[in-house]
């Protein structure tokens, strides 16, 4: 099959998987009257006579923002996770090896603890903190790596990360032991979470993510040229240190901002980018974009189910990816082995 | 013209190669000899400009310290050796990776009708024209040498570098990658820096040959002046002559084609 049918049955599908997102749950919202009612809000059209005022209550200011935002995050992860892979040339790379989900937990931790709100920003505080804490730690993480190692060596970068996310994991641990008060607000925020998550998240998450992942789309060429070495890369032209820096950074940024909001949701920014290598190649043009729509659509099925399954109550979505993703590691990792 | 002026380079403030002066002119080609450990690859490195070195390398008269990476690479492309690949490409793909800096800053266009013209000429150049939709990952060590040649090729350099670029070759395609080099060498003024452990490829190749041993110049020189018996078993540590004729009585205890023929036919 051509790459083109490929990308529009693909499309074709995160709408459909949009649909089932947005229609499913207590309340069964069919198709047509989903989009029926989106024509409403955004172009003033007609409303169906059976579309009752309940209908478009749940339908445009709890569901829909919802399964946008968890497509927004699956998205960003995913599109993190294929980058990572790629810089760090480790099929088992993701933002979370630099530490950015240590950092961001921390970070939220200490809004949770201390109950801080910045002036302003009310509700975005916590996202705020989380993601500085979690850009922070990927910018010490680097700028040690770079110190130790000047050449930037992948496996420098893997092993400096892993030490400050273990470090700040400790540090994690200690100030939930200590207020053991806030041990299940923690935990939960760890474990991911859509719930009660309103427009203003959207709003403020879907620029960041289309900046970010244009300007990743912008450096393709580059994330395939060094999929084959570091080396081989600077012999055909690519100003290593540069690129390197910003890829990480913009992806850390990606991540942190994603999980800022929900959580720390895990596995999809590893599964996403293998899956969609295995059906349209490697390049990065086509990678990077394809990996957003299988990320996003990924997402809204979890949370679906995360939200469904055992109704009314919600399990933490982190733990649908995880239950699903960490299978998929083994089969990639022993794969590879073999 | 590249000219090394008292060039030192190692890792970690260690120096694996010392003092190395040469020049190469537009045209020439340079094979590079030496034992395992003897620095070839370090100086393979310092003339691209991939690791540190001191003393001074010297592209067109312009030291490699104060140009930039791209500027480096519109010079000096390096054949690399085959590494794992993790994410695989088409032939294809892999080949207009080389064209990389033509392309610069268009990520969201399509490559030009030259930049797709030119990767085609050089995979039809190296004979795998018409694998180009393959996946490398799916090509045999000889293969992927060849797709790296391409690719290398694509970048149209003045300069390539190459180490060991042999090692995954039969006799046949040894033989086809030097003269290939050897050629294209002779064209436009282009030069060819080679690491090669085969003497018989490095002669086939080179117009100058540099010796190396622990990192010091042994002998630079025309190849047919430097090359000889002493040389080479100062170097090696063995007496390759009579390694060599060693193999060419073997040779005629075979009695196939008469052995005479070979000793008599002319080098070309």
């Amino acid at each position: 099959m051509k790459t083109r049918a490929k990308i529009i049955i693909s499309i074709c599908m995160c709408i459909i998987v949009l649909l089932f997102g947005i229609g499913i749950g207590s309340i069964y919202v069919p198709p047509l009257d989903i989009l029926n009612i989106i024509m409403n809000k955004l172009f003033n059209t007609a409303l169906s006579d059976n579309i009752s005022n309940t209908f478009i209550s749940i339908l445009w200011n709890l569901r829909l923002p919802r399964a946008l935002l968890a497509f927004i995050v699956g998205g960003a992860l995913a599109v993190s996770g294929t980058v990572m892979q790629s810089v760090l040339k480790n099929p088992l790379a993701s933002s979370y090896t630099l530490g950015v989900s240590s950092g961001a937990s921390v970070g939220a931790g200490l809004v949770i603890i201390t109950g801080f709100t910045i002036p302003l920003l009310g509700m975005f505080t916590l996202p705020l903190v989380g993601l500085s804490c979690g850009l922070l730690t990927v910018f010490l993480a680097i700028s040690f790596a770079s110190r130790m190692d000047k050449n930037m060596e992948n496996n420098t970068i893997i092993l400096v990360g892993m030490v400050f996310s273990l470090f700040i994991n400790a540090v994690l641990t200690l100030m939930t032991a200590m207020s053991k008060e806030h041990l299940e607000q923690i935990t939960f925020w760890q474990m991911g979470s859509f719930s009660l998550k309103e427009w203003s998240n959207v709003f403020v998450l879907l620029p960041i993510v289309i900046i970010g992942v244009l300007i990743l789309i912008r450096y393709s060429k580059e994330l395939d040229i060094m999929t084959f070495g570091e080396e081989q890369a600077r012999a055909i032209g690519v100003d290593i240190q540069k690129v390197k820096w910003l890829l990480l950074g913009i992806s850390a940024a990606l991540t942190g901002s994603a999980i800022s909001f929900v959580g720390v949701i895990g596995f999809i920014d590893l599964i996403a980018p293998h899956v969609v290598r295995k059906i349209f190649g490697s390049s990065h043009k086509i990678v990077i974009p394809m990996s957003m729509l299988f990320g996003g659509a990924f997402m809204v099925l979890a949370d679906l189910v995360a939200r469904t399954i055992i109704s009314p109550s919600e399990l933490p979505v982190g733990s649908i990816t995880a239950l699903i993703g960490a299978p998929f590691f083994a089969y990639v990792y022993f794969k590879k082995k073999g | 013209m590249l000219t090394l002026n008292n060039v030192s380079a190692g890792y970690g403030g260690v120096d694996v190669l010392s003092n190395i002066s040469l020049s190469v002119k537009q045209g020439e080609n340079l094979c590079i000899l030496g034992p395992n450990g003897c620095g070839k690859t370090t100086l393979i490195k310092a003339i691209a400009g991939l690791i540190t070195s001191k003393g001074n390398i010297q592209i067109d008269g312009k030291s490699i310290t104060k140009m930039k990476r791209h500027e480096i690479a519109s010079k000096i492309a390096v054949m690399s050796q085959i590494s794992t690949i993790f994410f695989s490409y088409t032939v294809y793909e892999t080949v207009l990776l080389g064209r990389y800096l033509h392309m610069k800053g268009n990520a969201f266009k399509e490559p030009s009708a030259y930049d797709k013209s030119c990767a085609l000429e050089c995979l039809k150049a190296v004979g795998l024209y018409d694998l180009r939709q393959r996946q490398i990952n799916t090509l045999s060590g000889g293969q992927l040498q060849r797709v790296y040649l391409a690719r290398t090729l694509a970048q149209e350099p003045s300069i390539i570098l190459l180490d060991e670029p042999t090692n995954h070759l039969d006799l046949k395609n040894q033989a086809e990658l030097i003269d290939y080099l050897r050629d294209w060498s002779k064209v436009d003024g282009h030069t060819v820096i080679g690491v090669l452990h085969d003497i018989n490829l490095a002669i086939r190749l080179a117009d100058n040959v540099l010796v190396l041993k622990s990192g010091k110049t042994v002998a630079f020189g025309k190849a047919e002046e430097v090359i000889n018996s002493k040389l080479l078993n100062d170097v090696y540590d063995m007496d390759i002559v009579e390694f060599m004729t060693d193999s060419l009585r073997r040779w005629e205890s075979f009695k196939e084609e008469p052995f005479q023929k070979v000793k008599l036919r002319k080098i070309k």
